[in-house]
């Protein structure tokens, strides 16, 4: 299957260790209520959307979401997170057909 | 008579606006909330990936740098002053057609311009001027001067069943007034620096999009003929456009309602 | 009809349609979603009962005035410490008349630092938008916010 795009985006670029950061997931998904009639065909769309998303950070669940079909295509979602030394973020998100992908980013502090 | 339904029209066109203190207009505050958005725009993911056809295609800017003749210190400048008349192409393009040319030098099979790979390619080029300064100069040579005429006589032709141009809605007559919840922007006149913000995502449709391509949904809703991208009237409108905003510097991607 | 006239009305009607751009659930295009939650229930499936205090310390941030109801942002961001003995467990963004009312659970440990949440949600009209927060000590708190849902520009 292929992997969909996605992007995780500290902010801001620079930071140290102890400060507290933005973290912005964002995905390609088209986040298909299962209500939105295909203008070509006239056929439903069939439901599919993001529902779940979690934040790992050194292996350790720091946040997660569970997500409904309500929020918008090609979702964007930001939290905040502790920076604590340097380490991995990983980002996995699972969709409503058991679609399921996952993407990192290295944690690098500055002093 | 035809005349008289052009005046009445545009008059209800007029008579529809209004200034933005009196009418159903975003605050302030929300539009601060939607410029926030900037931050997190669904349209880097776009960038990223037209970096990596890049990379695949014309050999990252390194190559598109060799292929323009210009150093790589240099591209960013270079970049910010497109659409630009090229000796070897002995026309005006923009930086879609210098891709496309790349891509076949390069043995590629050329993506069209109207393809999401182009749009995502030509945005990450795009952005490799970004907080650089427009710089098109309509004045560098005679080919310029003829693509700066032609796109503003595209942009002020009245055509289509309303006999609308781009200039009804974009001129200095109608700023600050706002067509359903927007401030219309004076594209046309006076600098404005929107020019420098595309390729842009556009939340209506969930996708990046380039100026050329909103120029043309544009057309279609005002019930214009619509202009093939990469012809000389669009790259024209371009260049046009660019002059205007000469000086405001590049943000790419932009996001746009 | 004399032409001017004609052309005066079609100048009305710009008009009303200009500055009345709220946009409304359309009844008959209404289809079944994959989940059904009213606000009541959506809400109640949260706290189980258990009642939500009204606070100034839930940040709540939507447009007033939404310019493409496809997009919407939303900002939560709560007061805490976010200490081991004092944090923000969960923030929940609820519409009030989307078919299904839940938009994103979403969980929190001391680890976040601060409790903040921003996402993008789609709504189908003119509604309320709610953040519902579960402090660690299993108190709820819950701010609400209206937000008009425009059809707004061109194309």
């Amino acid at each position: 299957m292929e992997e969909r795009t996605s992007l995780i985006k500290i902010k801001p670029k620079n930071y140290s260790d102890g400060e507290i950061v933005k973290v912005d997931f964002m995905v390609m998904h088209p986040m298909e209520t299962g209500m939105r009639k295909d203008k070509k065909t006239g056929e439903i769309v069939p439901a599919q959307y993001i529902n779940n998303v979690k934040f790992n950070y050194n292996g350790k669940l720091i946040s997660s979401m569970k997500v409904w079909e309500s929020v918008s295509v090609n979702p964007v979602f930001t939290i905040a997170m502790k920076v604590a030394g340097q380490g991995k973020l990983t980002v996995t998100f699972t969709d409503s057909t058991g679609e399921s992908s996952e993407n990192s980013i290295m944690i690098q502090p500055k002093g | 008579m035809k005349t008289l339904v052009k005046i009445a029209l545009s008059a209800a066109l007029i008579a529809s606006l209004s200034n933005a203190g009196e009418q159903f207009a975003m605050s302030d505050a929300d539009r601060a909330m939607y410029a926030e958005m900037l931050e997190s725009n669904p349209a880097d993911m776009n960038i990223a990936h037209g970096g990596e056809l890049l990379e695949k295609n014309c050999g990252g800017s390194a190559g598109l740098a060799k292929f323009l003749h210009v150093s790589q210190k240099d591209l960013p400048n270079y970049i910010a002053g497109f659409p630009r008349y090229l000796k070897d192409f002995n026309m005006v393009v923009g930086i879609d057609q210098v891709l496309q040319a790349a891509m076949h030098e390069n043995g590629k099979k050329p993506f069209t311009l109207q393809s999401k790979d182009m749009f995502e390619m030509s945005a990450y080029v795009k952005s490799l001027a970004n907080d650089v300064p427009i710089n098109i100069d309509i004045n560098a040579n005679q080919q310029m001067k003829d693509a700066y005429a032609l796109g503003e006589k595209t942009f002020n032709t009245n055509r289509g069943k309303r006999g609308l141009s781009c200039l009804s809605c974009h001129s200095t007559d109608v700023i600050g007034s706002v067509l359903r919840t927007q401030p219309l922007p004076a594209l046309g006149a006076n600098g404005n620096a929107s020019v420098g913000t595309w390729p842009a995502y556009r939340m209506t449709k969930s996708s990046m999009s380039t100026l050329q391509h909103r120029m043309q949904g544009c057309m279609q809703n005002a019930l214009l003929e619509v202009i093939p991208l990469g012809s000389p009237e669009m790259v024209g409108m371009e260049v046009y456009l660019g002059h205007q905003a000469k000086g405001a510097k590049m943000a790419i991607p932009g996001l746009k309602r | 009809m004399q032409r001017r006239d004609f052309f005066k009305t079609l100048g009305t009607a710009a008009v009303v349609g200009a500055t009345l751009p709220v946009m409304g659930m359309a009844a008959e295009e209404k289809k079944k979603g994959p989940n059904e939650f009213s606000y009541n229930q959506a809400v109640s499936a949260i706290t189980g009962g258990k009642t939500a205090e009204k606070s100034d310390k839930v940040h709540l941030k939507v447009p007033e005035i939404a310019e493409n109801g496809a997009v919407v942002p939303v900002t939560v961001e709560v007061d805490s410490p976010m200490t081991a003995h004092d944090y923000v467990e969960e923030i929940h963004i609820l519409d009030t008349k989307n078919s299904n009312s839940r938009c994103v659970d979403a969980f929190f440990t001391p680890a976040n630092g601060k409790a903040f949440l921003s996402t993008r949600i789609k709504l189908g009209g003119t509604q309320d938008v709610v953040a519902l927060v579960k402090l660690n000590n299993g108190t709820y708190l819950i701010a609400t916010q209206n937000v008009k849902v425009t059809i707004g520009g061109c194309g």
